[in-house]
C-alpha cells in the first residue's frame, strides 16, 4: 500500500503521474514501521509536534524494541529523507576521505578551513555518487579545492557514500544515540539516597537496581519515574462515592471529566458516568516522585544514576 | 534529473455530483478575505486577528442540550501515509459560497457545505518532505492556494480543481517541507515554511496572486552586514539557524503589518556552537506586508534549547490599559512564557510564566526571558519542561477579554547527544518524565493571570500530536476537547461545562462556525473525519 491508494476512490480518474515513486518512499515493511514510529516520533522530538517524549509506556517500549536499523529506516520514512547511504561502501570511502579530504572539511565533513558538507546543495543533490562522482574528479580548483582524477569512480563513489552517510548521522534523528550519561558522583548520591529516598524505601528496593535496565538512562529513567505499566503496585487507583454512600476502589483504567472506569479486587469492571453526587478520591502511588521531579537538580540526578550504576 | 523538478503532475478530480441542483460558483471578493467571519471563513483563522472569536448567536448556552451532527465527511481510501497510519484531518476548512475546503498532506477535498459531500479533490504526489500535517488551503477570487510537503505552492481554480500554475520555494532535500496554511492580504499569498533537520535558515516568501511570482523574502536569521549578526557567534551560524516560520501568522490591516512566530534555533538542542541570542530565531517578528521588511521583533526565546519552537499564533486585539485605547499581541508561547505585547512597537506589557516552569532567572531590560545555563541539555541529562503550547489554535473573547489555550504542564529530561564544538541538526533528545498534564486556561492578558483553569483528567500523559484546537463565540460558548474523544462547549467566562460529545477521534483541525440558509453551523475535523453540527430544525 502507498498513496497511490488514493486513487481507489476517485471513480476511474486517473492520475498522471510521469514519474516513478521513489523507492525508498513506498516499501511495503516500511509503513508499518513508520506507523509504529509516526506515535513516537513526534514525541520523542519533533520540529513540529511536542518536544519531549509525551507518549505512554507501551509507545516508548515498541520503539525501544526496535532494533537501530529499523528505527533508523522509520525515522527516514517519517521525515522523508533521502535514500538510504550504502554503509558498506561508505566503510571503505571513510579512510579515503581521511586521508584526502578531512584535512579541510573536517573528520565528520563538518567543516574546518573549507565548509561543512552536511548541508552542501552538491552533496544533498546527490542520491547514490551520480553528481558527487564527476564532481570531485574536476574538483573545484577556483576555490582551491584540487581535483581528484587519478582516483577511481569506485573510489569517489565511496566518499560520496561515506558523506551521505554523515548526513544521515546528522538529519536522521532515529540514529542519534545518548553518550555515556554517567557523569554524576556516586558518593554524593549514596548520601542523597539515604537522605531523601529511606522514608519509603529499603536498601532492598535498590539491591540490584544497577543491572535491571538495560543502558543508564534507562536506569536514570527508571528510578525516577518507574514504569506503572510494568508494577500493579504502581498504578494509580481511586475510591468512587456514589449517591447514597456506596463507595467503589479499584485500579483506575480511563478517566476524564464525564466517565471512571475501574477494576475492582475481584477483577471486575465497573463504569461510572461522573455526574452530581459522584465523588472520586484519587491514589497516587507515584505522588512523591511526582513532586520529587519538580525540584530534583541536575546534579542530584547525576549523582544518583551514578550511585545506582554501581549497585549490580 | 534535479529532485525538486522530478515532480509529477497531479491533477483535479472533478468528481461533479451528477445528482447536485446546482453547483455553487465560488468568487470570493478580496475585500471579504479578513473580515469577520459570518457566512463564510475566509482564512486559516477565520479573519486575520486569530482571535478565532465569533459574533454568531443562534448557538447558545440555553439550546446546546440540542446540539446535533448534521452529516460527516470520512476521508476513504487514502491509507497510511508515512508518518500517519491513518488520515488525521489538522487543517482549519475554509467555508466560501457554500462550498469547504479541507486537506490532508498531498490533498484537497472542495465539499459541498450543504450535505458534505465531494465536489471536487487534488491529489498530489510528492517527492520527499514530512507528511506530520498539513493546515489548509488559502483562497482569493476563484483561487485556491495549497502548500505541498516538498514545498510547492500550487493554485487551483476553485470551482473545478484544475491546477492553475505551481511554484517550487524550497528545496526538500534540504529538509525544508510544508505543512502551513498560505496566507492571502491583498495581491499577497504568504508563505512559510518548516523543516529543522539539516540546519537551514527559515524564511518567508510572499507570491503575486495572480502570477505567482515572487515579490519578496524576509528570512529568520541576519545576512551580512546586519547588525542583528552580533547575536551569532558567525555568518555561518546565522546562515544555519533556523527560525522556521511554519505556521500562519496575523496581519493588522490598518498598521499593514504582518505578525509572525518564528520556530526553532538550529541545532536545536546543541546550543554551544551558537552562543548569543540567534535573532530573530524563537521570536514575533513584525514585517511590512508591502516589502518583507522587519519594523519590529520580540524574541521569546534567546538562545533557545528545548525546541521552544515559538509558533503558537500570535493573537492581535484592543484593550483599555490605563485608560488608554492600546493596539495589543498576545501570545501562550511554547516555551511556557504568556506574552502580550504593543504591536505598534513590539514594547511589553506582560511576560509571565502561565505554566510551572524554573529555567529563567528573569526578564531582560526589554522583558525576554533569561534562560539559566545550567537548564541546557547535557550529556547527563537536564529536567526542564515540555512544550507548554504547540500549533493547535487558541482564541481571545472580545466578551471576556480573555485569552484561552489548552497548555501542558510536564517535564522532560534532556541529553546532549552532539557534544562537539560544531554541532549539527538536532544534536540532541528529550524523553518525558512524569505526569504530563493537558489544563486548559483563560488568561487575562493584561496581567498574564489565569482567570480559570480547567485540569483534563487523565490517566495517560498528554499527547500533543493532535488538536484541540479552540472557537470562541458571543453567546460566552468556548468549543474545544479533551485528548479521550470528547467535543467539550464550556462557559468561556466561568470554565463551566455546558456540553460534551464523544466522538470516535479526537478533534484534531481547528474549529469553525458560520450561518448557512440560516442555520449556525460548528465544523471540526476528528481523526479522519469531518463533522457539521447544529441545531435541529
Amino acid at each position: 500500500m502507498d498513496l497511490y491508494t488514493g486513487v481507489r476512490w476517485l471513480n476511474g480518474m486517473k492520475q498522471l503521474c510521469l514519474n516513478s515513486w521513489p523507492r525508498w518512499l513506498s516499501h511495503p515493511v516500511l509503513h508499518v514501521v513508520v506507523a509504529v514510529f509516526a506515535v513516537l516520533s513526534v514525541t520523542a522530538i519533533g520540529q513540529e509536534e511536542p518536544s519531549a517524549g509525551q507518549n505512554s509506556a507501551q509507545q516508548r517500549k515498541t520503539y525501544q524494541n526496535m532494533t537501530p536499523d529499523q528505527r533508523a529506516a522509520a525515522t527516514r520514512a517519517f521525515l522523508g529523507l533521502g535514500p538510504e547511504p550504502n554503509k558498506a561502501a561508505a566503510a571503505r570511502g571513510a579512510p579515503l576521505f581521511q586521508q584526502n579530504c578531512a584535512f579541510c572539511h573536517g573528520q565528520n565533513a563538518h567543516g574546518v578551513t573549507a565548509p561543512s558538507l552536511i548541508t552542501s546543495d552538491e552533496v544533498l543533490s546527490d542520491d547514490h555518487g551520480e553528481r558527487l562522482t564527476p564532481f570531485l574528479k574536476a574538483g573545484r580548483p577556483d576555490k582551491g579545492m584540487p581535483a581528484f582524477a587519478t582516483m577511481s569512480d569506485e573510489q569517489l563513489n565511496d566518499i560520496a557514500e561515506f558523506l551521505h552517510l554523515q548526513v544521515e548521522d546528522v538529519a536522521n534523528r532515529g540514529t542519534y544515540h545518548v553518550l555515556n550519561i554517567v557523569v554524576g558522583n556516586p558518593v554524593q548520591g549514596e548520601t542523597y539516597v539515604k537522605a531523601r529516598c529511606m522514608k519509603c524505601h529499603t536498601a532492598e528496593t535498590f539491591a540490584h537496581i544497577g543491572s535491571s535496565f538495560g543502558s543508564p538512562d534507562q536506569l536514570q529513567r527508571g528510578w525516577i519515574w518507574p514504569a506503572s505499566s510494568e508494577n500493579s503496585k504502581l498504578a494509580i487507583s481511586a475510591t468512587v462515592k456514589q449517591p447514597g454512600g456506596a463507595t467503589l476502589t479499584g485500579r483506575v483504567k480511563v478517566i476524564n471529566d464525564f466517565r471512571i472506569t475501574v477494576v475492582d479486587s475481584a477483577g471486575q469492571t465497573h463504569v461510572i458516568n461522573r455526574g452530581p453526587g459522584i465523588e472520586v478520591e484519587i491514589n497516587d502511588p507515584l505522588a512523591d516522585h511526582q513532586e520529587m521531579i519538580q525540584t530534583l537538580t541536575n546534579n542530584d540526578m547525576h549523582n544518583v544514576t551514578a550511585y545506582l550504576a554501581t549497585l549490580k | 534529473m534535479k529532485w525538486a523538478s522530478a515532480v509529477c503532475t497531479a491533477i483535479a478530480t472533478a468528481a461533479l455530483a451528477s445528482a447536485g441542483p446546482s453547483i455553487p460558483h465560488v468568487s470570493l471578493d478580496p475585500n471579504a478575505i479578513g473580515k469577520p467571519p459570518i457566512t463564510s471563513w475566509t482564512t486559516f483563522n477565520g479573519n486575520y486577528s486569530g482571535q478565532r472569536y465569533s459574533t454568531l448567536t443562534q448557538i447558545a448556552p440555553a439550546n446546546v442540550g440540542r446540539f446535533a451532527q448534521q452529516w460527516v465527511f470520512r476521508i476513504a481510501g487514502v491509507g497510511p501515509q508515512r508518518g500517519a497510519p491513518v488520515p488525521v484531518i489538522k487543517c482549519t476548512p475554509l467555508l466560501i459560497n457554500g462550498v469547504l475546503y479541507i486537506t490532508i498532506p498531498d490533498h484537497v477535498w472542495a465539499l459541498d457545505a450543504r450535505t458534505g459531500k465531494q465536489l471536487w479533490h487534488y491529489g498530489w504526489s510528492d517527492h520527499g518532505g514530512h507528511l506530520v500535517g498539513q493546515r489548509g488551503v488559502a483562497i482569493w477570487k476563484s483561487t485556491v492556494y495549497f502548500l505541498t510537503p516538498d514545498n510547492w505552492l500550487i493554485a487551483l481554480n476553485a470551482n473545478t480543481g484544475q491546477e492553475l500554475w505551481r511554484k517550487n520555494y524550497a528545496d526538500a532535500r534540504k529538509q525544508y517541507f510544508s505543512t502551513s496554511a498560505p496566507l492571502v492580504i491583498k495581491n499577497h499569498v504568504i508563505v512559510g515554511v518548516g523543516g529543522d533537520a539539516m540546519d537551514m535558515p527559515g524564511f518567508l516568501d510572499s507570491f503575486d496572486t495572480v502570477t505567482g511570482n515572487l515579490q519578496w523574502t524576509w528570512w529568520s536569521t541576519p545576512r551580512k552586514d546586519d547588525p542583528a549578526l552580533k547575536t551569532w557567534p558567525n555568518e555561518s551560524a546565522s546562515d544555519h539557524g533556523g527560525g522556521m516560520t511554519w505556521m500562519p501568522g496575523t496581519y493588522d490591516t490598518e498598521l499593514n503589518l504582518l505578525y509572525w512566530p518564528t520556530g526553532n534555533t538550529n541545532p536545536v538542542f546543541a546550543g554551544q556552537g551558537r552562543p548569543g541570542a540567534n535573532l530573530w530565531t524563537e521570536s514575533i517578528v513584525a514585517l511590512d506586508l508591502d516589502t518583507g521588511k522587519l519594523k519590529w521583533y520580540f524574541q521569546v526565546s534567546p538562545h533557545d534549547t528545548h525546541d521552544f519552537d515559538n509558533t503558537t499564533a500570535p493573537i492581535l486585539f484592543d484593550q483599555v490599559v490605563d485608560g488608554k485605547p492600546r493596539k495589543l499581541l498576545a501570545q501562550a508561547a511554547r516555551n511556557g512564557f504568556f506574552v502580550t505585547l504593543d504591536r505598534i512597537t513590539g514594547k511589553y506589557l506582560v511576560v509571565k510564566p502561565y505554566v510551572p516552569l524554573d529555567y529563567s532567572s528573569g526578564l531582560s531590560p526589554q522583558g525576554e526571558p533569561i534562560p539559566i545555563p545550567d537548564k541546557d541539555p547535557t550529556v547527563g541529562g537536564s529536567i526542564n519542561i515540555v512544550n507548554a503550547s504547540n500549533w493547535p489554535a487558541p482564541a481571545y473573547s472580545p466578551k471576556t477579554g480573555m485569552v484561552y489555550v489548552n497548555s501542558v504542564e510536564g517535564k522532560a529530561i534532556y541529553y546532549l547527544t552532539d557534544d562537539s564544538k560544531e554541532p549539527s541538526g538536532y544534536g540532541g533528545t528529550g524523553t518525558g518524565i512524569g505526569h504530563i498534564e493537558r489544563v486548559l486556561q483563560a488568561i487575562d492578558p493584561l496581567t498574564g493571570n489565569a482567570v480559570w483553569k480547567h485540569r483534563y483528567p487523565n490517566l495517560n500523559n498528554a499527547p500533543t500530536t493532535v488538536g484541540p484546537s479552540i472557537l470562541t463565540t458571543a453567546t460566552n460558548l468556548l468549543i474545544t476537547g479533551d485528548d479521550q474523544k470528547n467535543l467539550i462547549i464550556y462557559s468561556a467566562d466561568k470554565g463551566q461545562i455546558l456540553w460534551h460529545h464523544e466522538m470516535t477521534a479526537n478533534e484534531s483541525g481547528g474549529i469553525i462556525t458560520y450561518m448557512l440558509d440560516g442555520k449556525q453551523y460548528i465544523l471540526f475535523g476528528a481523526g479522519d473525519s469531518l463533522y457539521a453540527w447544529s441545531l435541529p430544525q
